[in-house]
């Protein structure tokens, strides 16, 4: 019993420094933002109610599931996304600007 | 593609794994898609000694033909990967999920094989630049066909997803429609907060069988103040407890159950990474340890060359 008890501290230990990590994280000075991919970069300022961009439709849906992918053949983009709209319901206004975004 | 190195109360199993996706495009609004997973099971021959034994199963998990009408409506045809909850349709993919072992209640909702024979309609109900609902309904026909069984099951799945945040809510609903006919129920929370590398799941699933949910968090190291090589690194934890009704079954305890897992993985690259978790269940069946060690590995490549603009 003891020895569940251990276990259960040391689960809850590892998703309270999830937490911390991800809290210590943005509050960090050092913002940089890590998106080392090779796709283009969006700028930065934008209205709330503005269209989003093709990154920001990429951020926000592919990282819902998975490790965005930073490299796909150009050739193949425009397949992969079809299945990805299919797979994540997304609109086929989400799948040109991905496609735009991915494959310029 | 990958490789699981498992240990599970002392038992050890070899499970290389291969899913080929197939997607072959007919213009821009039809697509033909398939999966098939060859998983092997190698255990020594007396479960902790001898050689090992074990063969590779073959699973056609989809192959369904889309048409993308438009952003309200995608109609599926054929066979198809199940929509209830998080696990069975998103997280399923070696690739993708961030612990090996499905949660316990995975098999909630997707009974028999996990996948259906039928139509399923799916789309985007709705879309504003702070918000979007999904859904997904489906029926299923019953089939023995060998590599193609499924249960007669009808179906379908809502989520909410504010953009913003990064946040997503869900609900899943199914009835069993063979034998006894039963309802399935999953609520769903996923959220990616946008400023943070975090990733935190969980759901909730009510069947006959029984009731549970699973809890998972993940964070990437990406940000922090440390040596690149070492912002790779993702951090897991996940809780679940699971409890029977009416004896449990149909792939589900039917004993009370809970289990812990903390996972270690590092992204070599966006495609390749090597995954690493403990974790131990609790029954009043035993309790055990289990670990996992392996690596997935995800690519991709053109069957034929594309057409020149």
């Amino acid at each position: 019993m003891a020895r569940e008890d251990e276990m259960k501290h040391f689960i809850f230990c590892i998703l309270l420094l999830c937490f911390i990590s991800g809290l210590a994280s943005s509050t960090a000075a050092l913002k940089t933002e890590a998106s080392s991919g090779s796709y283009e970069q969006a700028p930065a300022a934008r209205s709330p109610n503005a269209q989003p961009t093709g990154e920001e439709v990429f951020k926000a849906n592919c990282g819902r599931c998975h490790v965005p992918p930073m490299s796909i053949p150009q050739r193949i983009t425009g397949t992969v996304i079809m299945h990805m709209r299919t797979r994540a319901r997304l609109s086929r206004q989400d799948e040109l600007l991905l496609l735009k975004y991915m494959a310029p | 593609m990958g490789y699981i190195h498992n240990v599970n109360g002392g038992v050890t199993t070899l499970e290389p794994q291969i899913n080929p996706i197939l997607l072959v495009p007919f213009g821009s609004h039809v697509l033909l898609e398939s999966r098939t997973d060859f998983t092997g099971f190698f255990e020594r021959q007396n479960l902790t000694s001898g050689p090992f034994t074990g063969k590779v199963f073959k699973t056609v998990e989809f192959a369904q033909i889309n048409w993308l009408a438009n952003t309200h409506v995608i109609v599926t045809a054929g066979r198809y990967l199940l929509p209830f909850g998080l696990y069975g349709e998103r997280l399923q993919p070696i690739w993708i999920r961030n612990l090996q072992d499905s949660p316990i209640t995975s098999t909630i909702g997707t009974r028999t094989s996990g996948s259906g024979d039928g139509f399923m309609l799916r789309g985007v109900a709705v879309q504003k630049p702070s918000y979007s609902i999904q859904y997904s309904s489906y029926f299923s026909t019953r089939s023995n066909i060998n590599q193609l069984q499924s249960a007669r099951v009808a179906g379908g799945d809502v989520s909410l997803y504010l953009t913003h945040p990064h946040l997503e809510i869900g609900t899943s609903y199914q009835r069993f429609l063979q034998n006894n006919q039963i309802n399935s129920v999953a609520t769903y929370v996923s959220w990616q907060p946008p400023s943070i590398p975090l990733d935190i799941k969980a759901e909730a699933d009510y069947s006959h069988n029984g009731r549970g949910y699973w809890f998972e968090t993940a964070y990437l190291f990406k940000q922090l103040p440390i040596p690149p090589v070492f912002q790779r690194t993702q951090i897991v934890g996940r809780i679940q407890h699971f409890f029977p009704s009416n004896g449990g079954g149909n792939s589900l305890p039917s004993v009370n159950s809970q289990r812990f897992d903390a996972g270690l993985n590092y992204y070599v690259r966006d495609d390749l990474r090597f995954v690493s978790s403990y974790g131990r269940s609790f029954s009043s069946q035993g309790n055990a340890n289990i670990w996992n060690v392996g690596f997935t590995y995800r690519f991709l490549f053109p069957l034929w060359p594309g057409r020149t603009k």
